[in-house]
């Protein structure tokens, strides 16, 4: 993998950014002085405790939610930027599919709206193949297991070649194995098209298996704890899932995710053991 | 709605106790005995107690038989009056869930209208339509426009309520995909709002379209004078006490209530197939 570069406009740019809810505790903002550089092509892994503000981080990188203060730069332009150019995937911790469009016409739902920022992309047929749905390809997504409907809004972020994509706990509501492969399956469709992914994750194994780095944060107020390289080869095939190597990146992250644990405020409804 | 399935399959408890008998499934076509059964017999208890007070009171009830052959004697006058009577209570669903769902439109993006319009909906709704009939016909002749009016004002409220909330029922991971991709507003309401609001729609046509005959015949008793129309026929034949007719007439409006309604929802069963409400009935 490249190294992450130093030039200003390649990658994700996050300085000083601090974030307060409307109603929100201005002591302990959501987000509080978050610095953060992603080269481009990297895979980024966000973790950290619930309500750390994961989520809230990922939706201002998407421009979805005013900040305070601080700055966010996307390959030197803006989010607002960046959407209208329809060049962020986003795939919401719903699957957030439109109940009344077949699998095909989902997939679709990019190039048919913002027809400005160009209708191309890639061939939703290609996509679907790539994520394992083509013989779904014309069913309605209540006739489609969670799994499936996940997968489907994968291959929609990915349909219009986006410089960014964005991946909010995509694989929460499944089980073990249904993860595994569908991690496998993700990272075979970003290493062939090769975009920055920030990617939101409450599984230490999830974090390491796919990312180039994981970034640990820890909570109230929200705040970046550590940064931790993942130097694993790729592509990261069964061997290096299971290598040595990845275990003891595991524990490290894990060993962080403990310490960000300690660090933050304990949340206000924790009952004490 | 499309909100993560658990997909989680948790390992099947161990039976101790031996496997309960398969209740029997409640479900059953139209023509089995437990379907049609319990309502044929209150149909034919309450057909008793209707003769028998008919007997005995004349003024008070009509024969069943005079009611049946009142229809059979003369169908094309009620026919022409149900058309007529028929064509108001249309006319005034079109105008009336028509102009609330366009000023549901129009309120979802403007909010300065919205402000304005709602107290006002508000005022029209609990006013009473029988009150305001007359000043209506006043206005508009004995024609059919007061008419239609009237329907058209009882139908609206139902129809704006429930469009207005159901245009705001996206969820907001939905949203936030149409955001990020640029979405105009124009975009967010036709390829995503308008369609979260259908059921909602549809659920205020299966309350106004019944209320729309309502309408249409509140406006013929009152229109005084007008010529057709079912509820003009009821109120003459109950000044010369023709009990029959009126109750003749009484059943073709609950006919035509009973065929509006199961148009709206073979109407909703086509349009609504992805919708939760309808899975039931699709499998
Ligand atoms: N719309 C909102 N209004 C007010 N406060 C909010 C809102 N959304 C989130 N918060 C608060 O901001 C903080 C961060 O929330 P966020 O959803 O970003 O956490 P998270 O890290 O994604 O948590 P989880 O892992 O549980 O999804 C939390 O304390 C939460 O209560
Ligand atoms: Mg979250």
């Amino acid at each position: 993998m490249t190294h992450p570069s130093t030039d200003l406009t390649d990658g994700i740019r996050v300085r000083g950014l601090t974030k307060t809810y409307a109603g929100g505790d201005p002591h302990r903002p959501a987000l509080e002085s978050i610095d953060l550089d992603i080269g481009r092509r990297r895979f980024v892994s966000l973790i950290g405790p619930s309500g750390c503000g994961k989520s809230t981080l990922l939706r201002v990188i998407a421009g979805l939610e005013d900040h305070d203060a601080g700055e966010v730069s996307l390959f030197g332009s803006t989010p607002r930027a960046l959407c209208s150019a329809k060049a962020i995937g986003l795939v919401p911790q719903a699957p957030a599919l439109l109940p009344w469009r077949n699998v095909r016409r989902n997939i679709t739902l990019p190039r048919s709206v913002n027809r400005r920022a160009g209708t191309g992309g890639e061939d939703p047929d290609d996509l679907l193949r790539a994520v394992g749905l083509g013989d779904v390809a014309h069913r309605y997504p209540h006739q489609l297991s969670g799994g499936q409907q996940q997968r489907v809004a994968i291959a929609r972020a990915f349909g219009m070649r986006p410089e960014l994509l964005l991946m909010d706990e995509p694989f929460s509501a499944l089980d073990e194995f249904t993860r595994e492969a569908l991690r496998l399956q993700l990272l075979v469709l970003w290493q062939r098209r090769a975009t920055t992914v920030v990617f939101v994750t409450h599984s230490v194994r999830e974090a390491v298996t796919l990312s180039d780095e994981v970034v640990v944060m820890s909570a109230r107020p929200g705040r970046v704890h550590e940064v931790l390289p993942i130097d694993l080869p790729r592509p990261r095939d069964a061997s290096v899932v299971t290598g040595p190597r990845m275990h003891a990146l595991e524990d490290r992250v894990r060993a962080s995710l403990q310490s960000a644990w300690e660090a933050g405020a304990a949340p206000d409804d924790l009952v004490p053991l | 709605m499309t909100a993560k399935a658990p997909v989680r399959s948790a390992p099947a408890p161990r039976r101790t106790t031996p496997a309960p008998r398969r209740r029997r499934s409640t479900r059953r076509g139209p023509l089995h005995p437990a379907t049609w059964a319990p309502t044929t017999v209150l149909v034919l208890v309450l057909g008793l107690i209707w003769s028998a007070i008919a007997t005995e009171h004349p003024y008070i009830l009509p024969e069943l038989s005079e009611v049946g052959l009142a229809l059979v004697d003369r169908p094309e006058v009620f026919l022409t009056n149900a058309w007529t009577t028929l064509s108001i209570a249309l006319a005034g669903v079109a105008c009336g869930a028509g102009t609330a769902f366009v000023l549901a439109l129009v309120m979802s993006e403007v909010p300065v209208v919205r402000r304005a319009l709602m107290p006002l909906a508000v005022v029209l709704n609990v006013t009473p339509v029988v009150a305001l009939a007359p000043g209506l016909v006043l206005a508009f002749g004995f024609g059919m426009t007061p008419k239609v009016v009237v329907t058209a004002i009882i139908t609206f409220f139902p129809v704006l309520i429930n469009v207005t909330t159901g245009l705001r029922a996206v969820p907001p991971s939905v949203l936030h995909v149409f955001e990020t991709l640029h979405a105009s507003r124009a975009e967010v309401l036709w390829r995503a709002r308008i369609l979260y609001g259908l059921p909602y729609t549809f659920a205020a046509l299966r309350v106004v379209m019944p209320l729309s005959i309502v309408g249409a015949v509140v406006a013929e008793f009152v229109a005084a004078g007008s010529t057709g129309g079912l509820g003009t026929m009821i109120r003459n034949a109950a000044s010369t006490a023709r009990l029959e007719s009126v109750y003749a007439a009484i059943a073709c409006l609950a006919a035509m209530g009973v065929l509006m309604l199961a148009l709206v929802t073979a109407v909703e069963r086509r349009v609504l197939f992805w919708h939760e409400s309808q899975r039931r009935a699709s499998t």
